[in-house]
């Protein structure tokens, strides 16, 4: 039997065994959860060739599975991250209910991207999309809490996207008479130019979605931070990818084909500009650190978008990178969270300070994720950012790149106050007894965040795949021309050398460590929040004194006109409009049997009436 | 061939009249025997339908007169099809409603048996028949069980319903009545075959004025907008797996009969864009107000008011692939609608109100069950990879096919608010804090059983399709083909 069956019958299997082996004993479904998860993410890079093929037919539609180069690299993210969220999982749900269902589902949804990169015909792309939606959103609603709204606006933009998806895919068998995306990908440039409008909007809808693409992201800030955070780290790394999988496909092999092609990927790079923006705005604001995450997870997805919609080599490269240090850094931060959570009981910074000298594990992979995610060298987000600003000045988008510099300098100050919320700042004694995560819980982080350090200094270890990937969609090679194995040692980029600003920014940091550790050693002083010694006022009693407590108001009152406007309060208003259409229209079911008789003999005489008209 | 289709009427008669003797022996045969013919029927049917699939299909004549002017029986692969379906879930709604109601005595117990095999009878005899006054006789057989069946409970709001059900059926007879008599009085046939083949005869505007009724009064047991008063009020207060057999054989068997009219008797052009309009009518109206329901049967009373539409619109694409996806969407609305009654009963069992917020917190005192409920409620939107999927799918490449953007673009939209009520309900069952004075009850084993048959059902169908497209694919071939149905009957002597 050929691996790829193998694998998705161990990922079935092992989501039904797992579930059922909590009745047994709480160890072995642990252990029967790593295993469905590692085992089958060793068999797929081990075992599964790239370009080889498996056919079968279902319901008289033909499936073909296969994998790659381009599916190969985001296999890396969703396996990689799984197996190693899989192994914090374990840590994070030691001890909490329902664990079944959340193993159940886990499994369940890493198989389904798996499958989604598999997928070779766009039938069993959708099925395994939708099972992706459906096992995702089970997750999400996995605690409980605002089930209704939370969960059902995840699940309803899920599906708009899907069935918008869904039209696509019966519209492209009805013009092409197959379901493979091969076909598809040759039919297109011969399609009626209103097929070829209609199909790659229709198909970026159900990735914008999934990618949380303004104005198709407000269920994202809800759906990551309700979820476990053991899941969201996936959730927001993983899982959001599958949108800019689909995303790049579609550009690359559809849009790419037509003139108008231009507006599309104009359009979206300015979508993905203002999603980074809002997105980085709104963490800012955030006193959670779940709901700072998510919605920085939104703004980084824009840069994504952006980097893949402009399209040139160099662009897309930057954006792939990023793509693939967002799912190391932010699932380290979920997962960090995560722990702090679970730790501490809550994820709020105004409550929760000082743990550097409790958790320094967890702190050390924060720190090194909060640099990468901040774009500072020596960590990887800066390659990747590098990358994208030099490719939209390459390729004339100057105002573009006003935008996303604003959106990225922003950053910082949500980054300044996730690290200093939780890490620094006065040491309560309410959090005295908290203690460092378990090892299985760090250890993924501190794996992840040894990642980041690597591919900060040599970025082609990513890279390198990330061109096979590209060439396998048509771009040419561009290696040693656009970047190569290391950013130190090699020569690097053709336009800017890097090696000199690398060098000054190192240096400057560098004098400043000293400088502080210098300066800060004499001065140090551990105090408590009621200290108030250098300050007059006498506080209240029940007055919170955490210094994250109303951070950043002054930055927020200059912005805060641009962020009265909520998409949300508009899908909100137009649902609530519906509901109650609804309302009026189910009235028309009066329960009054006489009423229904009447409706029979008017439903009689319109159609003896317009029986010319309709027969 | 190990039996004749006549046997599919025959004997649950013949049974019917002797379980209320046998019942005087002893009164557990009463609710026994039933299960024994259903299950005798049942087998037969399969192996019948096996026959046909392998030498075509089998023409009964009544009593010795052939067609056109004696009664006919045609077992086609499509009329088969239908008729394992409804015997097997009337096998599945008589074991289901074994113990049910366990303080129900034998009084009614032996009307509830009674009516429900008439039920079933009707609805297969609805389906067999060759001939259009012996369908006017099976319809009457199956609207007054049903209407019995309503009022089961004998409750002011039960009688409420079955007397609405009981006023809309008769308005129906009527019209039925009157179509029969407009083409009896042109073509002086009854026979479905001889008057397909004379249909070209007829004096145009009496065709349409006989085709408009009929279409009202199969339409008023099809559940079409805006012909459906009765139904949510009749689902809502019969028995719970009484509602699984409304959803899953009367209202299948009515749309046959629409259907049969349309392809194959009646030549008129335009019935086909008509079916679209009043399937998507029913469709919208049916799903929106399905959101707004409060009582968990009413909501399913419209969800499946909704679903019949979609298979009305499916069928008005007149194309093969149309009705096989049509078909398809039949045998699996009759499948997870029934799982979703017989599984809601349990969940709303000691509720006098059937009210959805009694549905809280359920899925820890019956996690069988609400894992079934919420397994029939994902199937039932077209979520992958349930049963619900590969129709959902079948009918949308039925519908790109035939150039149908706008219907697909309002099915899908139409799917997201069912999405919405059925995720709803879902939620509720499996987070919500469970209120107090709501007593949860176990469901007998058997009923257990049946739920799980039809989960595993769901569950097949879903990895693995090709174990139904097969047949359906050669009975949407017959269905299309009008001609050769009319030689099969006519050249039967």
């Amino acid at each position: 039997m050929n691996t790829i069956y193998i694998i998705f019958l161990i990922f079935l299997g092992g989501a039904v065994f797992t579930y059922f082996a909590g009745k047994i004993h709480k160890v072995l479904q642990d252990i029967l959860f790593l295993v469905s998860i590692l085992v089958p993410a060793y068999l797929f890079f081990a075992n599964v060739e790239i370009g080889q093929n498996v056919n079968l037919t279902l319901g008289g539609i033909s499936l073909s599975w296969g994998i790659n180069y381009f599916s190969w690299l985001f296999s890396l993210i969703v396996l990689g991250l799984g197996s190693l969220a899989a192994i914090y999982a374990v840590g994070f749900m030691k001890g909490e209910k329902r664990r079944g269902y959340f193993y159940f589902n886990f499994i369940l949804s890493i198989m389904a991207m798996t499958g989604i990169l598999l997928s070779r015909d766009l039938v069993s792309f959708f099925v395994f999309w939708e099972i992706m939606t459906w096992s995702s959103y089970l997750i999400t609603i996995y605690n409980g809490n605002k089930v209704q709204s939370i969960g059902i606006k995840y699940f309803v933009f899920s599906a708009i996207g899907a069935y918008a998806m869904l039209m696509a895919i019966v519209m492209v068998h009805h013009i092409t008479g197959s379901f493979l995306i091969g076909d598809m990908i040759h039919a297109y440039p011969a399609m009626a130019l209103s097929m070829q409008i209609w199909i790659p909007i229709m198909f970026l809808m159900a990735f914008g979605v999934k990618a949380a693409m303004m104005p198709l992201h407000v269920w994202a800030p809800g759906a990551y931070s309700n979820a476990p955070m053991a899941y969201t780290s996936v959730f927001s790394g993983a899982l959001s990818k599958m949108g800019i999988y689909g995303m790049t496909l579609v550009l690359v092999t559809m849009v790419n084909h037509i003139p108008q092609g231009v507006w599309f990927r104009e359009v979206l790079a300015w979508l993905g500009g203002i999603t980074a923006v809002i997105g980085t705005l709104w963490a800012i604001q955030q006193d959670d650190a779940k709901k700072l995450l998510a919605y920085s997870s939104v703004a980084q997805l824009g840069y994504i978008i952006t980097g893949i919609a402009i399209g040139t080599e160099l662009a897309m490269l930057a954006g792939l990178f990023l793509a693939v240090m967002h799912a190391l850094f932010k699932g380290t931060l979920f997962m960090v969270v995560g722990a702090i959570e679970k730790q501490t009981g809550t994820s709020n910074f105004t409550e929760v300070t000082g743990l550097i000298r409790k958790m320094p594990w967890t702190f050390l992979s924060a720190l090194l994720a909060i640099i990468a995610l901040a774009g500072i060298p020596p960590l990887g987000g800066f390659v990747g950012k590098w990358m994208l600003y030099e490719s939209l000045i390459t390729s004339n988008h100057y105002l573009l790149v006003i935008v996303i510099f604003f959106a990225s300098t922003a950053a910082f100050l949500y980054c300044y106050k996730f690290l200093f919320g939780f890490f620094m700042g006065q040491e309560e004694k309410e959090w005295a007894h908290v203690k460092e995560a378990p090892a299985v819980m760090v250890l993924p982080m501190l794996i992840m965040a040894l990642f980041m350090l690597v591919l900060g200094t040599f970025p082609g270890i990513i890279l390198n795949p990330i061109n096979h990937g590209l060439q396998a969609l048509g771009y040419a090679d561009s290696y040693k021309h656009l970047w190569d194995t290391s950013i130190i040692l090699n020569s690097w980029g053709n336009k800017v050398v890097l090696q000199p600003i690398l060098y000054s920014i190192a240096g400057i940091f560098l004098f400043f460590i000293a400088f502080l550790t210098w300066k800060g050693y004499k001065n140090t002083r551990f105090i408590s929040t009621k200290d108030i010694s250098s300050s007059g006022e006498v506080p209240k009693e029940d007055e919170n004194l955490t210094f994250s407590v109303g951070f950043m108001q002054p930055f927020y009152r200059a912005v805060e006109p641009a962020m009265r406007r909520q998409i949300d309060k508009y899908y909100n208003a137009f649902a609530d409009g519906l509901e109650a259409t609804f309302e009026f229209l189910r009235r028309i079911y009066t329960g009054n049997g006489q009423t229904y008789a009447i409706y029979v003999i008017v439903f009689v005489v319109v159609m003896l009436l317009f029986k010319d008209f309709l027969f | 061939m190990v039996g004749t289709p006549v046997l599919f009427i025959a004997i649950p008669l013949m049974a019917a009249f002797l379980i209320p003797l046998l019942g005087m022996i002893w009164k557990e045969l009463v609710r026994i025997v039933p299960g024994l013919v259903l299950t005798y029927l049942l087998i037969l049917s399969i192996n019948l339908l096996d026959h046909v699939l392998a030498h075509g299909p089998i023409v009964e004549v009544i009593a010795g007169w052939g067609p056109p002017i004696g009664i006919n029986l045609v077992f086609s692969a499509l009329s088969g099809f239908l008729v394992v379906l409804m015997e097997f879930l009337g096998l599945l709604v008589w074991a289901y409603s074994y113990r049910f109601k366990r303080n129900v005595d034998y009084e009614p117990a032996l009307k509830y048996f009674l009516m429900l095999m008439m039920l079933i009878t009707g609805s297969v005899g609805i389906v067999l028949t060759g001939d259009i006054f012996n369908m006017f006789v099976f319809i009457e057989i199956t609207s007054i069980s049903a209407y019995g069946l309503t009022a089961f409970y004998k409750g002011r709001n039960s009688a409420e319903a079955s007397f609405k059900y009981v006023m809309m059926g008769s308005v129906a007879s009527t019209f039925l009545l009157l179509a029969i008599m407009i083409i009896y009085a042109q073509l002086g046939t009854l026979n479905m075959a001889d008057i397909a083949n004379k249909i070209h005869l007829m004096n145009p505007t009496l065709k349409i004025v006989s085709y408009i009724f009929f279409v009202t009064a199969l339409g008023i047991e099809a559940e079409i907008f805006p012909l459906n008063g009765w139904a949510p009020d009749a689902y809502a207060e019969a028995p719970g797996p009484v509602g699984a057999a409304f959803a899953g054989i009367v209202v299948k068997a009515a749309v046959y009969a629409i259907i049969r009219y349309t392809y194959t008797i009646f030549d008129l052009s335009g019935t086909f864009n008509f079916l679209i309009i009043i399937g998507m009518i029913t469709l919208i109206i049916a799903e929106t107000a399905a959101i707004r329901q409060e009582k968990l049967k009413r909501m399913l009373a419209y969800s499946s008011i909704g679903q019949m539409g979609l298979v009305m619109v499916a069928f008005g694409f007149g194309t093969e692939e149309g009705v096989f996806a049509a078909l398809f969407l039949m045998l699996n609305h009759a499948i997870i609608k029934s799982l979703l009654f017989f599984s809601g009963s349990y969940l709303t069992y000691n509720s006098t109100d059937k009210k959805i917020s009694e549905v809280n917190g359920m899925s820890k005192f019956l996690p069988i069950t609400s894992l079934l409920f919420a397994l029939g409620a994902f199937a039932i939107v077209g979520l992958p990879p349930f049963a619900g999927f590969w129709s959902k799918l079948a009918v949308m490449t039925a519908a790109a096919d035939s150039n149908m953007i706008l219907i697909m673009a309002l099915v899908l939209i139409v799917s997201v608010v069912e999405l919405v009520y059925y995720l709803r309900v879902v939620n509720r069952v499996y987070f919500y804090k469970k209120e107090a004075d709501v007593k949860p009850k176990r469901p007998t084993v058997n009923a257990l059983i049946v739920m799980i048959t039809l989960g595993a059902i769901i569950l097949l169908v879903g990895f693995y399709p090709d174990a139904v497209t097969g047949l359906l694919h050669k009975a949407s071939a017959g269905l299309m083909d009008k001609t050769q149905y009319i030689h099969n009957v006519l050249s039967v002597r």
